[in-house]
């Protein structure tokens, strides 16, 4: 009994066997077989081919296609992209933003003139080659993606699509639209202005006014009880880290149910 | 080694599991299952059920796939999406273009602002903060108040949020459309029209109307609009009930 590893399928009987191959099929035989013994790729490359069957595939009959109600409905039709557009506009966000944190620094410093990160907004808007346009371009997706979602969720509520089955996912979206309002108000505060200074002050009394753990969560997300460094340096953190996580995460899950469920179409 | 090892037909090309028991007594992955305790136990009844449930609606739905069904995922679908975001893009980078936000002073501790206001999206949220007015004070305490103004405003936010939240346990059944369900949408509207006086009280002196009447206003006008909804909704249906009786009376004249 040899301790030597038998090949099942002995691959390579099978190639001596094929004298008709070319030098490039047969190097290319041995690395397929290579790696196919090693990874298992032939399972995978099943899986492309039913891709790519299924990219061919026709798309399901919409409610309204199968019911013929296209004569009534129409006009609801551009309601019904409001969570498309505030998904775009959340990618568009995030690619501005992340061209934005190549120059931002948080720092507010205890000096009375400008801090860092105001002197970096500057530095963004007069010195950099589209500065000016990508901090525009960053807050106006903001806006919009607030906006689109605040009509997204009335379209939900007027025709009535957050009823059973669909309860989890108006909870879920509920949770989405407070987590955008948090990433708004975190980067209003990032530029470090007299603005962002002062709506800081509101969000520090509005977390110390809640009864019994005000002081607590005023410490831990504003880290003082007045704006200071700390707080600059919290809301950054929350805003390019924290929430870019759990926001995309939660909006997958969003879609996800979704795709699951089918869209709500009023009948 | 026994005969029936060798005899089964082992499929590995994706047929079965290709796990085969070493011998009888090994049990297989169902037999295990079935024989699992407490709620593992009970997940299986469940699945078993729930995959015996789908069975029987597949035989007894009269469903037929038909040749095409729709619209082709590519290049239709796909090229239609990619245009339709591709303009909306564009207008998000008009409006970045045109319309630059532009910087304040920087920030100064000691000198405050005359206007402190958060962005448009949470003036309803800083409007609610300021509902100090409202909160009672009861003589049971003396004329103190049971929570301060602040603590106050944090509440009505989260009672705001919190409604919001509990809609789909409130309103069940399978009316769709505003005509269907007025009342629901009549507390639609009066909440659309709440965000936005609520909104307008936060901007102190944003009207130029005395205090007390903008705080009246600022709950009158959402009981009016909702009341005023609810009654065209209301009168709406009816129009569409005249209209279908009109139908049925006309096909089947009364006696």
């Amino acid at each position: 009994m040899s301790l030597e590893r038998k090949d099942d399928h002995d691959h390579d009987a099978w190639l001596e066997s094929r004298d008709d191959l070319s030098h490039i099929e047969t190097v290319y035989l041995t690395v397929l077989m290579w790696l196919d013994r090693r990874l298992r790729i032939v399972d995978y490359l099943e899986m492309l081919e039913n891709l790519y069957y299924k990219v061919n595939m026709q798309m399901p009959k919409s409610h309204t296609e199968q019911y013929g109600l296209d004569n009534k409905f129409w006009y609801w039709y551009p309601l019904y992209a409001l969570g498309s557009f505030s998904t775009l506009a959340y990618i568009v966000a995030a690619i501005s933003g992340a061209l934005l944190g190549f120059y931002y620094t948080p720092g507010a410093g205890a000096s009375e003139s400008a801090s860092l990160a105001y002197t970096q907004i500057e530095f963004i808007m007069v010195e950099l080659n589209f500065g000016f346009f990508l901090r525009s371009l960053h807050r106006w997706s903001a806006q919009v993606m607030v906006a689109a979602v605040f009509l997204h969720m009335l379209r939900v509520y007027f025709t009535g699509a957050y009823k059973e089955p669909r309860e989890l996912n108006w909870l879920l979206g509920i949770v989405l639209i407070s987590l955008t309002m948090v990433f708004g108000y975190t980067g209003y505060l990032l530029p470090w202005d007299q603005l962002a200074f002062w709506a800081g002050q509101i969000g520090v009394e509005m977390s110390l006014s809640i009864p019994l753990i005000g002081e607590w969560v005023a410490q831990l997300l504003f880290g003082g009880f007045t704006p200071n460094p700390a707080t600059l340096q919290r809301m950054y953190i929350l805003h390019v880290f924290f929430l870019p996580f759990i926001v995309t995460t939660l909006i997958a899950i969003h879609i996800g149910i979704v795709w699951m469920q089918g869209i709500a179409e009023p009948h | 080694m026994t005969d029936d090892t060798d005899t089964t037909d082992e499929r590995t090309d994706g047929g079965g599991t290709g796990i085969v028991p070493p011998d009888d007594e090994t049990p297989t992955w169902s037999e295990r299952k079935a024989r699992k305790q407490g709620l593992s136990r009970l997940t299986y009844e469940y699945f078993e059920r729930a995959r015996r449930e789908d069975q029987d609606l597949r035989q007894q739905s009269s469903y037929v796939e038909r040749d095409v069904l729709g619209f082709p995922a590519w290049p239709h679908e796909t090229v239609r999406n990619l245009s339709l975001a591709s303009f909306f893009v564009g207008m998000i980078i008009v409006l970045a273009a045109t319309l630059p936000p532009h910087i304040d002073a920087p920030a100064n501790p000691s000198t405050t602002p005359a206007v402190i206001l958060p962005d448009w999206y949470l003036y309803w949220s800083f409007g609610l903060l300021k509902l100090g007015f409202l909160n009672p004070d009861l003589s049971l305490l003396g004329g103190e108040k049971l929570m301060s103004d602040r603590t106050y405003g944090v509440v009505a936010n989260l009672v705001v949020v919190g409604f919001v939240a509990i809609v789909p346990f409130l309103n069940k059944g399978s009316a769709r459309r505003p005509v269907e369900q007025p009342f629901w949408a009549s507390v639609g509207v009066a909440g659309v029209v709440f965000a936005f006086t609520i909104a307008v009280l936060s901007i102190k002196n944003l009207v130029p109307i005395g205090e007390g009447l903008l705080n009246d206003l600022t709950f009158l006008l959402p009981i009016v609009a909702g009341f005023i909804s609810y009654a065209v909704l209301k009168s709406m249906r009816e129009g569409y009930m005249f209209n279908l009786n009109r139908r049925y009376y006309r096909l089947r004249p009364p006696k």
